[in-house]
């Protein structure tokens, strides 16, 4: 299903798109936390450019058909990012903007975690680390099964690089050669507890997943045009499933965020919020 | 010999035949599972490794491209069920008890339940079945693990026939179920034309004096208890709870009113089973105190907060008190509390 938002236009011009409408992301994530007084901005803040580039050039889905058969698959293994997710599927048409507002409330269908049940787009119930790259797997080898060409694709966190679960599902994409599954991961550095480095190393996370037969990318995951074409790189892959290390900046476009411990989990207040959307406005320019 | 009766949700024996078996019940729910293959060419199967044990194999072998060895990962392969019964397949994942209902309990509430997706779990070496195997191979939790969690539907079939049956209540009920089977073979009881369902149960032999609810193996123990009791002059009722999520409440009700004291032999922990079920249920219903003020005798058997053991299956049910003779034996000191 092509919408608006993907277009014929030159590289240079879609960046210079995605990197407007990732700031409108930005500003929707630390919006909604404000509001709800809950919720996860660092890791959301992380993730904003990649998960705009999925929204708004890669992904083939239909927002009036959120289950339509042939749509691309989007899971986020990182759960508790799920305010960036829910921004780009209401900026995408899935539900009212306004709903935005409701995370975390009382019957809202934007729940504390993904849940699949409850809000349009959302493809799997996640929230426990590791688990919905594991269930990425299934929906790839359905995908085969099928024959189908659409293609599967889950963000991780680094952290969630600990969980062993992780490396079950790794062998088995390699196994089953899962080339329409790309997982792509927001490799910010930090935990709730501290520096990933500091609390359980990871790396080197493309050595491991190259010896886990998977083809692997490093990129800058602010930078937009690498982000723009390595996914469409991933995006066109054959042969094996792909990895993208996207290394970001956990609270990144707010400077009292970025690359703080404290901002795992915890929402601004009403000064913080203010200075938080003057920076990522000040960025717009 | 049988002939139909009318109570509950199916034609019941009067006189039990033990007919001895050689096929465990894991391995007619996996041929079951076969033959359905060739009718609905939509679902597949997950393994993790030990389908050789649980017979899934057969299905690996006649639909190669249905079936997926995940290897030795059971953490992985039921989150990738998941993924792949996330638009509305039915996926079975076949594996251990221990394991499925442990090891993988979270991804089985939170993103098997909680989602209701149609993931049906073919768990083998239920309860004590497994004794040879020793502890890490005993599920006797496995009830309360997958009774406890919401949307999720539990079966323990008794025999060859019933697993059979169970596979297909699986396959018709949406949302998850689970399947207890067995390890060993044992014995059948069922006619091949006899039908299984949700919520149903089977009065196996009828009796005034005392009602005797079991399912899977233990049915056995409970049939061969109230022969016991009868030459003590204590006429048994036995029923089969093969559906233990949901139990067939009208059934254990009518004939808890009518011989005022029920005795549950599961194996399985006491705790948090069918007997802890059944006790709320009775005490919720005011079964009490029967009409007269005759007080409701209630108790129940299975291991009393501890593990198992290796060992001969029936010298292992018999020392954790599930056996025929355990069970009679409570059954009269049950009874002499009247």
């Amino acid at each position: 299903m092509e919408t608006a938002t993907r277009t014929n236009k030159s590289v240079e011009d879609q960046v210079a798109f995605l990197k407007k409408q990732a700031q409108q992301v930005r500003l929707h994530i630390v919006k909604m936390i404000h509001k709800a007084q809950s919720g996860h901005p660092g890791g959301s803040l992380s993730a904003a450019d990649i998960m705009t580039a999925l929204y708004f050039d890669i992904l083939k889905v239909d927002p009036q058909n959120p289950r339509w058969p042939d749509r691309d698959r989007f899971v986020l293994s990182k759960g508790h990012a799920c305010p960036v997710w829910y921004v780009c599927l209401a900026l995408r048409g899935f539900f009212p903007v306004e709903e935005l507002d409701t995370l975390r409330q009382f019957e809202s269908r934007l729940q504390g975690h993904p849940v699949s049940t409850k809000t349009p787009g959302v493809d799997a119930t996640t929230g426990s680390l590791g688990i919905g790259f594991a269930q990425a797997i299934g929906m790839a080898l359905e995908g085969k099964w099928l024959k189908k060409n659409y293609k599967v694709y889950a963000l991780l966190g680094d952290g969630e690089m600990q969980e062993g679960v992780i490396w079950e599902a790794a062998a088995s994409a390699n196994r089953y050669k899962l080339d329409n599954l790309v997982a792509i991961i927001d490799n910010n550095n930090l935990q709730n507890d501290g520096f990933t480095d500091s609390i359980m190393p990871i790396e080197p996370l493309d050595k491991k997943f190259e010896v886990f037969g998977w083809t692997t990318r490093r990129i800058d995951g602010h930078n937009m045009e690498q982000v723009l074409t390595t996914l469409r790189e991933a995006k066109a892959h054959r042969g094996s499933p792909f990895c993208i290390i996207a290394q970001t900046v956990k609270g990144k476009g707010v400077s009292f965020m970025e690359n703080v411990r404290g901002w795992h989990g915890k929402p601004p207040s009403d000064q913080e919020l203010a200075q938080a959307i003057q920076e990522i406005e000040g960025g717009l320019k | 010999m049988s002939r139909p009766m009318e109570r509950g949700s199916a034609s019941i024996p009067v006189k039990v035949d033990l007919r001895k078996t050689d096929s465990p019940t894991r391995k007619s729910f996996s041929e079951r599972m076969v033959e359905y293959g060739e009718v609905d060419k939509e679902f597949v199967v997950f393994e993790s490794d030990i389908g050789y044990s649980t017979y899934s194999y057969l299905f690996g072998n006649k639909y190669p491209d249905r079936y997926y060895n995940m290897g030795i990962a059971e953490l992985g392969t039921m989150a990738a069920a998941a993924g792949f019964a996330a638009d509305g397949r039915t996926v079975i994942v076949s594996g251990y008890g221990v394991f499925l209902t442990m090891r993988a309990v979270e991804v089985v509430r939170s993103f098997i339940c909680y989602p209701h997706l149609n993931v049906k779990i073919l768990s083998s070496h239920g309860g004590l079945t497994a004794a040879i195997d020793g502890v890490t191979h005993q599920a006797t939790e496995d009830i309360a693990y997958m009774s406890t969690l919401p949307e999720m539907k539990v079966l323990v079939p008794c025999d060859t026939v019933s697993a059979r049956g169970a596979f297909d209540i699986a396959m018709r009920t949406p949302g998850p179920v689970f399947t207890r089977l067995m390890r060993d073979p044992l014995w059948d009881i069922y006619s091949p034309e006899e039908t299984f369902v949700l919520g149903g149960s089977k009065v196996l032999r009828k009796g005034d004096d005392i009602t005797l609810v079991s399912y899977g193996d233990i049915v056995f123990q409970a049939l061969e208890a109230a022969e016991i009791l009868r030459s003590k002059g204590i006429e048994a009722e036995v029923i089969d709870m093969y559906s233990v999520k949901p139990f067939d409440a009208e059934t254990l009700l009518a004939s808890a009113r009518k011989t005022g004291a029920v005795l549950v032999a599961e194996n399985h922990q006491k705790r948090n089973a069918l007997g802890y079920e059944i006790a709320t249920f009775l005490f919720k219903h005011r079964v009490g105190t029967l009409d007269g003020g005759r007080r409701m005798l209630f108790d129940n058997l299975g291991l009393d907060d501890t593990f198992g053991e290796s060992g001969n299956y029936f010298k292992v049910i018999d020392k954790y008190g599930i056996s025929a003779r355990a069970i009679a034996e409570a059954a009269e000191g049950l009874l002499r509390k009247r």
